[in-house]
């Protein structure tokens, strides 16, 4: 059974807390430095910057927010730069849960390790759109906002005039890091008085007991797993007509075109996806560069070709890459300049892959991705049954 | 009405079912004109952009085979293809791409006959189905 | 540059011509892009035909050709040379084959000749991307490894040695001669096995180009066909070699006894122990778990006894280095252990032997000095042979371990011969399998002795007598599948004729040297019929029952195979590189290593420092399973890289204009002014 703790808030300020707390990590030695985000403003940067930062530094750790409803990128990607190859002291990083599982994606294909990173997610209760963000904080103090974030959230109310919570969070249905180390409970919590830490690994209960924090109250730990069910099963249900919706709008591939009309083959959400892990994409290779007759002599085939071209090929292809790795966490939409709903397309089809191959993106280290292993007997429906 | 005439392409790895392919030409099995193939070393060789890309640049269908389980030129490059076809379905039939579109079967090198028949049935299947949407689309 | 593109599209006598309108066909060919001429004749493969190529890339400077005729299983060698004879490197060619594909299976000319301009087409379009590739030569290291030395590796190490190379024979136990050298006649000629394998082993150990390893393991292998490199590990024998002369007086002293494992567990040996006077080598080892010494306690009484020094302590474990071109493997096979099989009451009932054990038995050197005798020393009056022990049983070994009937006729004259004529003797068998040559007449020879044959597979051996005959015996319970009745059988002794099995470590040591298991376990064979010697792994052959269940002459003949495999190697000493392999790019390679564990060949390494994957080119053999799978096109097979295929594929989907005029049959000029028509697709 994991072990649940309780950790102190004072001035009812939890992310206080959560500072006091990564800040042990770093005096008691238990880490070399945390990822974590952090208002950029008091760096000089605009209101509403909100960017992962490694701190080394207990006494820097004052603007880090990891609860600001602030995504402007799936850290997964920072954090597999940081263990990848020879690494020096541990790092903790304070990820959303959905960071966590693409991480777990990137471990798996040899983009990082787990070995000397301790995972620290938390109740998400998701985030708005890069657009948004700035909205939403307007010119309050980065602490106001995020406390006022989760008080709002914690009744279901997130929306506000000029910022609307991302679909991609809406519809996320694993709003718990199950697969970190430790997770922060925020869930039915009174978040003015505590927070709730469950260690998920056995290095998560080594560090627990290295903080020795006090038992929790099993009514707490209790009304947490219920607020967490309940929130599932919204999300389920908004993501279900999502995906219902999806699937309309995309029936046919003549469709399909229609739906990705607008994408300018910036491949912004190819750079944006945490699990797209190549080093350059193969549509940017020279297998892609095509000589001006060739695009004449598809353009004749019909009459007109749009341009850009490959754009469909593209996002088939990309689905056939990472779709069986996507964790949802909509950054391809966030990062799309032209509005093309990407990630309601891929967690669609990736609902149906990963579905198809018994898997589930991120769920355990263990599972191998399904398109690096293979068996002897199986599928025999692909081939009508004839092996 | 004019009969529609499809265009199928075929992935066939060297070993199994191209040279099914020979005999089958050596018996001098009639087979329907419209499937075209590409030869490759095995099916384990065939990258889902082929597909892709054949479906895209117009084909109606693919068709892509080679040994049987076990016989594999190469050991086990058909399991590897069986894996990615079997994602290719999942994901273009949700985009109403019939299932029938993309075919993967084992011809072994001896079965002449069973090309030949896989063709014909193939383009008959396409046949009913009619012209695939690629053929008329201007987004690639 | 631009390409400059010859096409030659054949007629193939009639074959092709008139049902394809090859020059309709090549006259379309040269409407495309980058070609410079396009011609059809009679026959492109004969020498007119080749040498137009040739003159043609002389003399207009081609620097693409594609041939349009026959499969290029058939031709494409033929062209590739003649392309070469021209100065032109081979791969800057294309073969697409428009008669088994084409004029042979479509009755119609329009929509033969129609489907044959669209794979030109594609081979024009392909060529286009073709690179210079050049195949590469590796020198072979003369010397082979065997691994293994029981009769297999021994006839393997003798046949390859005896050719002047050197053979590197390593033997995981202290004595070479496998299963064979436990055994005392060898079925069906029953001669003794001492007599037709001692000469054998002591060759191996006087001949001077066999280097015998015994005690040793192979740790780790790596490199490629021609240049393996093997790394043996030494286990310490606590005997020094060159000191011990074989006298045997420690093994009479050492006070510590153990079950012997030569003896099947019928004898005990000591601590410091061998397999048999006979032995080769015939110097003892300490077994390192049971000597008090090696275990801190107070002893060392054969290094107070032997005479000449030998006993040493201090011995380490040693590592040797190996350079080797080839390997042969010839681990040989396990037995079934037959406990888990309870209703038979092996290690329940101590007169229920394994066919090894009933072999030492035999043994005139065994624990009974080769006297048939129960445990209490009197003679049997009767035993029981049960065949097919885990053997074609779905439960256990599918498959047929092909040698256990003839054993079992081999004990059944045994019996006869040593214990006497009354002894009776009982069969249960599921069906005689008397292949070999003499087998069945050895049969028809045990027949007539007197012994009893009984269909069907026994349920149960049990000591539980029902009536006073049955009493003090063991009673097999079975039916009798001809009579289709159900007997008991009370015998005194019962022997179980248990299933050749795969070694129980065959997965570490497939790994080691990279080969695969087949379905029943024993190693992969290149090809159950063609290839039943080597592997998918080149310079690695197999010998004997490691690759399934084999008597002695055929273990010998597919071991004389793998040394005549090895040998063809060695002294060519040099393999041609297929350059039509993979290759990943370093730049854009991410090092997620997906390739590697689909390479069915090991063939792809992980490079830690660049973080990138990196073909061995000589292990791979262009199978594609690593550019099929790489997402960022890292990996590429050359000769079918993504640009080559995806030019293909437009040639093939591009919309071709097709002549509507049946051409005249026999005029193979150009139809000149035929009225045209777009295709069906191209107007959709
Ligand atoms: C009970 C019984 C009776 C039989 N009687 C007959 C008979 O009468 N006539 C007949 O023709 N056949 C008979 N056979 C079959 C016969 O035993 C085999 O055909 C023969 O022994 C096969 O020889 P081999 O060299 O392939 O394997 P093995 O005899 O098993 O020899 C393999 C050798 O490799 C060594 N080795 C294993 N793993 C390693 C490793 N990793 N590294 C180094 N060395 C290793 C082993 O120690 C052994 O010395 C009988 C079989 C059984 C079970
Ligand atoms: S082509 Fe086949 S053999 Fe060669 S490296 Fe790739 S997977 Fe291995
Ligand atoms: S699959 Fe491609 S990217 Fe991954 S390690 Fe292999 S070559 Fe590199
Ligand atoms: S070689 Fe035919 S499928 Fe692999």
């Amino acid at each position: 059974m994991a072990t649940t703790v309780s950790l102190e808030v004072r001035d009812a300020n939890p992310t206080k807390a959560l500072r006091e707390f990564l800040a042990r990590l770093l005096t008691e030695g238990l880490a070399g430095g945390v990822l974590a985000g952090k208002h950029l403003s008091a760096n000089g940067g605009p209101q509403g910057a909100v960017m992962p930062t490694l701190v080394t530094d207990p006494a820097l750790l004052e603007t880090t927010d990891p609860l600001a409803p602030s995504f402007p990128l799936n850290a997964a990607r920072l954090v597999s730069r940081l263990t990848r190859g020879e690494g020096e002291g541990s790092l903790a990083a304070v990820l959303r849960p959905c960071e966590v599982r693409a991480f777990t994606e990137l471990v798996k294909l040899n983009q990082g390790a787990m070995d000397n990173v301790i995972l620290i997610g938390f109740d998400c209760y998701g985030a708005y759109p890069n657009a948004d963000y700035p909205r939403f904080i307007a010119s309050r103090a980065p602490d106001e906002a995020t406390l006022a974030f989760l008080a709002a959230a914690s009744k279901g109310l997130t929306d506000g005039e000029g910022y609307t919570l991302a679909r991609a969070c809406k519809a996320c249905e694993h709003p718990a890091a199950g697969g970190a180390d430790l997770n922060i409970g925020l869930f039915g919590v009174d978040t003015g008085q505590r927070l709730l830490i469950t260690a998920n690994t056995p290095r998560g209960e080594g560090l627990l007991n290295r903080l020795a924090l006090s038992d929790t109250d099993p009514a707490h730990a209790q009304a947490r797993e219920s607020a967490l069910e309940e929130l599932i099963a919204a999300r389920s249900e908004y993501r279900d007509t999502m995906f219902a919706e999806t699937a309309t709008a995309t029936e046919s591939l003549g469709k399909l075109g229609a739906y990705l009309s607008n994408c300018i083959s910036c491949y912004n959400c190819r750079a944006a996806c945490p699990v797209c892990y190549c080093k350059e994409c193969v549509f940017l290779t020279d297998v892609f560069d095509h000589k001006p007759w060739q695009y004449m002599g598809w353009a004749r085939k019909n009459g007109q070709l749009r341009m850009p071209t490959d754009t469909l090929f593209f996002h088939l292809t990309r689905l056939s890459h990472m779709s069986l790795s996507c964790v949802g966490c909509g950054q391809c939409s966030n990062a799309c300049p032209n509005g093309v709903p990407v990630m309601e397309l891929f967690r669609l089809v990736g609902d149906r892959t990963q579905r198809a191959f018994g898997y589930e993106a991120g769920r355990n280290a263990e599972e191998a991705p399904p398109l690096t292993v293979f068996r002897e007997k199986e599928f025999a429906e692909v081939t009508g049954g004839t092996d | 009405m004019e009969r529609f005439e499809p265009t199928i392409v075929a992935f066939v790895c060297n070993w199994c079912t191209y040279t099914a392919a020979d005999l089958a030409g050596t018996a001098r099995m009639i087979q329907s004109p419209n499937v075209r193939l590409v030869r490759m070393m095995c099916t384990g060789m065939v990258d889902p952009k082929y597909v892709l890309k054949a479906l895209l640049g117009g084909a109606d269908a693919v068709l892509i085979s080679g040994c049987h389980p076990g016989d594999c030129h190469y050991i086990n490059g058909n399991y590897k293809a069986r894996r990615r076809v079997k994602l290719l379905k999942e994901i273009l039939t949700g985009f109403g791409v019939d299932e029938r579109r993309v075919k993967l079967t084992w011809v072994g090198a001896s079965e002449g006959n069973e090309f030949a028949e896989t063709v014909n049935e193939l383009v008959e299947d396409i046949r009913e189905l009619g012209p695939g949407e690629t053929s008329r689309m201007m987004v690639i | 540059m631009a390409n400059r593109i010859g096409v030659y599209v054949c007629h193939c006598g009639s074959n092709i011509y008139p049902r394809v309108d090859s020059p309709k066909v090549a006259e379309f060919a040269q409407r495309l892009r980058g070609v410079v001429v396009g011609r059809d004749y009679k026959f492109m493969c004969s020498d007119p035909g080749q040498d137009m190529i040739i003159n043609d890339i002389r003399q207009l400077g081609l620097n693409r050709v594609v041939v349009a005729s026959c499969s290029p299983r058939l031709h494409e060698k033929t062209f590739q040379n003649a392309v070469l004879r021209a100065g032109l490197n081979p791969f800057l060619f294309q073969m697409t084959c428009i008669r088994e594909h084409c004029s042979w299976v479509h009755p119609d000319p329009v929509e033969a000749t129609a489907k044959a301009m669209r794979l030109v087409a594609a081979a024009v379009d392909r060529v286009n991307w073709h690179e210079e590739l050049y195949s590469r030569e590796e020198n072979v290291h003369p010397d082979v490894l065997v691994v293994g030395a029981g009769i297999a590796g021994i006839q393997a190490a003798l046949d390859i040695s005896r050719s002047g190379h050197r053979v590197h024979l390593v033997e995981r136990s202290p004595s070479i001669g496998g299963h064979m050298a436990q055994f005392d006649k060898t079925f069906p000629t029953l001669d003794c096995a001492a007599c037709i394998s001692t000469p054998k082993m002591v060759a191996v150990s006087q001949e001077p180009n066999i280097n015998l390893m015994t005690w040793a393991e192979v740790k780790e292998v790596s490199g490629f066909v021609g240049n393996y490199k093997a790394t043996v590990r030494l286990k310490p024998r606590y005997v020094d070699m060159d000191k011990c002369t074989g006298c045997g007086l420690c093994l009479e002293k050492c006070p510590t006894k153990v079950d012997s494992e030569f003896e099947e567990g019928l004898a005990q040996r000591r601590a410091i122990h061998r397999n048999s006077p006979q032995a080769v080598p015939n110097k003892p080892v300490i077994d390192a778990s049971a000597c008090r010494v090696l275990n801190g306690k107070k002893c060392g009484v054969c290094a107070k006894f032997c005479p000449s020094g030998a006993i040493d302590f201090e011995q380490r474990e040693r590592e040797v280095e190996l350079d080797i071109g080839t390997i042969v493997l010839a681990t040989g096979f396990d037995t079934l252990d037959p406990t888990p099989l309870g209703q038979y009451g092996f290690g329940r009932f101590p007169e229920v032997y394994t066919g090894l054990q009933f072999e030492r038995l035999n043994n005139a050197v065994g624990p009974t000095g080769g006297k048939i005798v129960m445990k209490n020393g009197q003679k049997p009056e009767s035993v029981a042979i049960i065949h097919c022990v885990g053997s074609r049983d779905v439960n256990h070994h599918e498959y047929c371990s092909r040698v256990c009937c003839m054993y079992a006729l081999k004990y059944d004259h045994l019996i006869k011969d040593k214990v006497g004529h009354a002894t009776r003797v009982y069969n249960f068998y599921i069906d005689l399998r008397c292949f070999g040559k003499g087998y069945e007449e050895f049969l028809r020879r045990v027949q007539e002795e007197g012994v009893t044959f009984i269909r069907g597979r026994p349920a149960e051996v049990t000591d539980q007598a029902l009536t006073p005959e049955e009493e003090g015996k063991l009673i097999v319970i079975g039916e009798d599948t001809l009579l289709a009745r159900t007997i008991r059988v009370p015998v005194d002794m019962v022997v179980l004729c248990t299933a050749m099995e795969p070694r129980a470590d065959v997965a570490e040591v497939a790994r080691v040297f990279g080969i695969s298991q087949g379905l029943d376990g024993f190693f992969l064979e290149e090809h159950p019929k063609l290839g039943p010697v080597s592997t998918a792994t080149d310079g690695i052959f197999l010998a004997g029952t490691c690759q399934g269940p084999k008597d002695i002459p055929d273990a010998v003949a597919h071991a004389a195979g793998a040394a005549a495999q090895a040998l063809a190697l060695a002294a060519r000493g040099k393999v041609t590189i297929s350059p039509t392999v993979s290759h990943i790019d370093p730049d854009v390679c991410i090092g997620c290593k997906t390739c590697i564990g689909l390479c069915a060949y090991s063939a792809i390494e992980f490079d830690a420092r660049r973080g990138v994957s990196v073909v061995n080119e000589a292990m791979c053999k262009g199978c594609g399973s690593c550019a099929g799978a790489c997402p960022s096109g890292a990996a590429q097979i050359r000769h079918f890289t993504e640009k080559e295929i995806f030019a293909e594929l437009d040639g093939l989907l591009a919309p071709v204009r097709i002549p509507v005029t049946e051409p005249e049959p026999g005029t193979a000029g150009a139809a000149n002014g035929a009225e045209e028509t777009e295709t069906a697709e191209a107007q959709a």
